[in-house]
């Protein structure tokens, strides 16, 4: 091609031209000088000369002109009329194969990076007009036309896989490109000397066309992804090998794995690539390739999860069964995402631009980034959503998995990307640990608003202490993580927060006691709640006209309180030793009111004073004591085994104290005043129980049964 | 009113009133002074942004206009009135009255509203990426004609860069989607390649990725639109008090700060855009925004069939320019040939 162009010109000024540049060569250093080193002695000899210099002696062959390629007739057409031209010189016809040809290219191309820089930098005329004299060696022809024609043949088979079968001729490819990317850069110097715009342009052809050709196999390899088939156990278990993976990628004899579905060859396949593409300048390509690919199989894994995209207004207007279902989808997304897919996306990044560190990091990061956001959104959008109790351990899920699964993340990042990353990902954790607290205190909204006039039938426990302490009892499931959401996100005073939680004031205070500073802002705001509740409960205890049976409601509840407390470890040690007692002895308390209210008048009848004038026992006295014994017991009976203590322990507590103190007075009673009493008639008539009947009924006690009564037995 | 029960008389009751009357007035200045205020602030900020004070003579012809550092100082507006908005709403009231109808009803449309913007940012956001990607195409396209002297390798790798920007243009917007245009990329695409040699390119077609779910299946920020500005009725007589106002002008920046946006920057599903959304003409506040909203709709009518112009012109020069090439690599062989044979 330069020979076209050089012939182009009349014969007078390429004259000029080699006189001008031979007057320069004298002058001092120049590309020519040292392109004679080692091809020739002059440049303005004729090429066919540098045809036969000592350089090209390896693996050149004598042989009649090249036919054999259709696809460069022209060239070959015009390589003969070379051959014409030259006929007076000795040489010999050559005939170049790409390996031969190679080595001079590779020895030509140094030679001619090897000078322009200082000349380019110092004289910048002076040196274009030593490029105007330069020759191009017609091995450079040679060369070109022999890589377009691998070029052309590439062109016929690419996009169909043809690669990898042939590993050598792959190689040789990719080496050639290489070259034609290095003479490219080589050749820039000379860009403006109109002679070897020629060759310059079909060189610039030849590489367009080159890197089409590795571009589509760049892409054909990266769409070419190995799912399963690479294993056939996992076929069968389909979404199991999802939770799988984690250990799969520990296993080595998954290596695909490694890589996403790549095998190690396509990985090196592609890595080759990119790496002549970036020094040929096509970066721009490659990278956009590898960004569309990347991309839409990122895409592909959210569709495997099973996690929709869901538009933040949609978030708020779903019905929270359905947006619950979401949550664990988003949970499974985001850690595996985290754990696996951007490890290895990473990975994958940093195998095939090996050496472009830059390059990988920032695809990776691009690609990363609006998968973390999409995210990150849906975290927001269900922060935004309208806040309820039930909502609580979901959130909570939701901030054990921002809270576990980012951080890790961040080590993958570029630092800029890291801090953008760190500061969604906070963001994202504050909106729910705010949330969460919300709800949590919410809880204190509903133990007040809980007004309800309508006692419990029985005396039974509350449906509200119900609802607070299993809620309770499963925020012990969470404890650490609502300490955690408590510490960290009540301090943060949201310049657009108008409701900020009350107890943050409160957990001043606390601390300003040396006692309390270990206390958490959670377990302040935990006591809150059951403070809160014993205080309701206490209102609605007094609903009952009956202070027996509002001591047992006091009962119940308390009882339901403490052993739900009392379940839960976590919990147990959060209200503390001190707590526990204090519940404890209330709960004595309202059992000996109870003693006092129901059992005192009762035992009353069973008291000596009275009965006896000066030793003797006064019968009506008696009959009337055992009347109202008989009475009193039955009236008992009759409204306490329709109250309700289901806390069996409770209820047979209860029993045996009644039982304590009532049959021995009775026994006691008995023995002492039963015989002053006409046996037959008078004593079937007043002792209407033995001991072991009140026995009985006393066991018929809090069982809920309106049914059962002392009047049906004889 | 425990004072009316105490004092049943006519008389008591006139004087009752009269204070009532008075107290209302001191509360209604205070709140028109405010409400004046919130207009003027509203309006001046919007003002500015028509008339950067760098360019006064052509406030709209400037280069800024609709440029990524206007969007910017737009949204940074919204910002300023949201922040004033929520101060008039919070600052020294008494939480009680927000709950009350009418506000209560509108707030909760205001909220509505908000979270249907933040939707639109993040379909705004994925716009800017595409966008990010289309620059990236036409970097190619700029570095490869930029080459001096050109060759025939430069122009085929421009070629092949611009078909992929049209293409992805043209999946980008489903309001310029028209059949039309998509053949006609689709068809230069081909006789592109065609000519450039006889490998295919796969680039064209879904090398971009494509905007429709960023947000969500079906999201359409069109459509978000006209929901946000569909229940936003001009207050009546006694609702144009207090706070009624405020929350009315707020949301009417808002939507139109949105609609800017998903003008100016391709959005998931944008078709019929500039029919959803009209700002009343009779307040002050509005007269800025009405005018941006005029230009930005010519813009957007003009921007279509530009811009398939403009692309269309580009690729047709770019393929011109090959051509070029292609003969003059032809008529070089046969000069060359013909010369060569002349010297031997």
């Amino acid at each position: 091609m330069e020979r076209h162009l050089s012939e182009k010109h009349p014969p007078e000024k390429q004259l000029s031209n080699v006189s001008d540049s031979s007057d320069n060569r004298e002058n001092g250093t120049s590309i020519a000088t040292t392109l004679n080193a080692d091809h020739h002695d002059h440049p303005e000899t004729e090429t066919c000369d540098q045809l036969a210099s000592p350089s090209l002696k390896a693996g050149v062959k004598v042989e009649e002109t090249d036919n054999t390629s259709h696809e460069i007739e022209e060239v070959d057409q015009e390589e003969k009329e070379n051959d014409e031209k030259i006929e007076d010189n000795p040489p010999p016809e050559i005939h170049y194969t790409l390996e031969t040809v190679s080595q001079d290219i590779d020895q030509f191309i140094t030679a001619l990076s090897a000078t322009p820089k200082d000349a380019k930098e110092t004289t910048v005329e002076e040196s274009k007009d030593e490029k105007m004299s330069m020759e191009i060696p017609v091995f450079v022809v040679k060369f070109l036309d022999l890589v377009e024609e691998k070029v052309a043949k590439h062109e016929l088979t690419e996009g169909k896989g043809k690669w990898g079968q042939n590993p050598e001729e792959d190689s040789s490819f990719l080496e050639a490109v290489n070259r034609i990317s290095k003479l490219t850069s080589s050749l820039d110097g000379l860009r403006s000397d109109p002679n070897h715009a020629a060759l310059i342009s079909r060189n610039g052809g030849i590489q367009q066309r080159a890197m089409a050709c590795l571009e589509d196999e760049f892409r054909f390899t990266l769409e070419d992804i190995k799912h399963n088939d690479q294993d056939p156990n996992t076929d069968a278990k389909g979404k199991q090998h999802e939770a799988d993976r984690c250990v799969v990628q520990e296993s080595e004899s998954s290596v695909t794995d490694n890589f996403l579905g790549y095998s190690d060859d396509a990985v090196s396949k592609l890595n080759r690539i990119a790496k002549e593409m970036i020094e040929g300048g096509f970066e721009s390509e490659c990278c956009q390739v590898y960004m569309m690919i990347r991309g839409q199989a990122f895409d592909e894994c959210f569709v495997e999860i099973g996690f929709e995209k869901i538009s933040i207004d949609e978030v708020q207007k779903m019905q929270w069964e359905a947006l619950e279902r979401e949550i664990p989808l988003w949970i499974k997304a985001v850690k595996e995402y985290a754990s696996i897919y951007f490890v290895k996306e990473l990975k994958l990044a940093e195998a095939i631009f090996s050496n472009y560190s830059s390059i990988s990091s920032s695809l990776f990061s691009n690609l990363t980034r609006s998968v973390l956001i999409q995210l990150l959104n849906f975290a927001e959008a269900v922060a935004m959503t309208k806040r309820s109790a039930e909502k609580l351990f979901k959130f909570l899920d939701m901030y054990e998995t921002l809270r576990d699964s980012l951080p890790a993340m961040g080590a993958l990042f570029s630092e800029e990307y890291e801090n953008e990353l760190k500061a969604e990902s906070t963001t994202a954790r504050c909106r729910i640990g705010e949330a969460a607290i919300c709800m949590f205190c919410d809880l204190e909204n509903s133990i007040k608003s809980d007004t309800g006039k309508t006692p419990v039938p029985g005396g039974a426990v509350h449906p509200l202490t119900r609802y607070t302490m299993n809620y309770v009892k499963y925020a012990g499931e969470y404890i650490a993580t609502l300490e955690q959401v408590f510490r960290e996100h009540s301090k943060i005073e949201r310049a657009d927060s108008t409701s900020r939680p009350r107890y943050e004031s409160e957990s001043q205070n606390f601390n300003n006691d040396d006692d309390e500073e270990t206390q958490s802002p959670f377990s302040n705001q935990l006591m809150r709640v059951m403070d809160l509740l014993d205080s309701n409960l206490e209102a609605k205890s007094k609903v009952y006209k009956d202070i027996s049976l509002s001591c047992i409601f006091m009962m119940n509840n308390g009882r339901y309180i403490v052993q739900k407390i009392k379940g839960s470890t976590e919990i147990r040690q959060m209200m503390g030793d001190p707590w526990c007692r204090k519940k404890s002895s209330e709960l004595r308390n309202y059992h000996k009111n109870y003693q006092r209210e129901t059992w005192s008048k009762l035992l009353g009848c069973l008291g000596h004073e009275g009965l006896q004038v000066n030793g003797k026992v006064i019968k009506p006295v008696l009959k009337e004591r055992f009347k109202s014994f008989n009475m009193l017991f039955d009236e008992i009976h009759k409204t306490q085994s329709t109250w309700v203590v289901s806390d069996e322990q409770l209820q047979s507590e209860l029993r045996v104290s009644i039982t304590a103190v009532v049959i021995p007075a009775y026994r006691s009673f008995m023995g002492r005043f039963s015989q002053y009493l006409t046996a037959g008639r008078q004593t079937e008539k007043y002792i209407k129980y033995q001991a072991d009947d009140l026995e009985t009924y006393i066991d018929e006690l809090f069982d809920g049964n309106p049914a059962s009564g002392a009047r049906k037995r004889p | 009113m425990p004072a009316t029960e105490n004092q049943p008389s006519f008389l008591g009751r006139i004087s009752i009133r009269r204070n009532q009357i008075i107290a209302m007035d001191g509360n209604h200045e205070q709140e028109l002074e405010d409400l004046e205020l919130f207009q003027r602030h509203i309006g001046d900020r919007f003002a500015e942004l028509t008339s950067p004070p760098d360019n006064q003579d052509s406030p709209f012809s400037g280069e800024s206009f609709l440029s990524i550092s206007w969007l910017r100082k737009l949204v940074d507006v919204l910002l300023c009135c949201e922040a004033e908005f929520k101060a008039a709403l919070i600052m020294g009231r008494d939480p009680s009255q927000i709950s009350k109808p009418p506000l209560d009803r509108l707030l909760s449309d205001y909220m509505e509203r908000a979270v249907k913007a933040l939707d639109i940012c993040n379909a705004v956001t994925g716009g800017v990426d595409s966008i990010r990607e289309c620059q990236k195409l036409a970097e190619i396209v700029v570095s490869a004609l930029e080459q001096k002297p050109i060759g025939d390798g430069q122009v085929k790798r421009a070629k092949k860069a611009l078909s992929a920007l049209m293409s992805a243009s043209a999946i980008d917007d489903k309001e310029n989607n028209h059949p039309r245009y998509a053949e006609r990329t689709w068809s230069f695409g081909r006789r592109g390649n065609n000519s450039g040699g006889n490998h295919k390119d796969r680039t064209n077609h879904g090398s971009f990725r494509s905007l429709s779910m960023v947000v969500a299946k079906n999201w359409s920020a069109a459509k978000q639109i006209q929901a946000m500005s569909s229940n936003l009725a001009v207050p009546r007589g006694g609702e144009s008090t207090g706070l009624v106002q405020p929350v009315y002008i707020m949301s009417n920046v808002m939507v139109f700060v949105m609609w800017a946006l998903v003008a100016a920057i391709p959005c998931q599903e944008r078709s019929g855009l500039l029919t959803h959304f009209q700002i009343p003409k009779q307040f002050g506040w509005a007269h800025a925004i009405i005018g941006m909203q005029e230009k930005i709709g010519e813009e957007w009518k003009k921007e279509g069939e530009e811009r398939d112009e403009k692309l269309e012109e580009a690729a047709a020069q770019v393929a011109e320019l090959a051509e070029i090439c292609q003969r003059m690599e032809e008529g070089l062989v046969a000069f060359t040939a013909a010369d060569q044979r002349g010297v031997s």
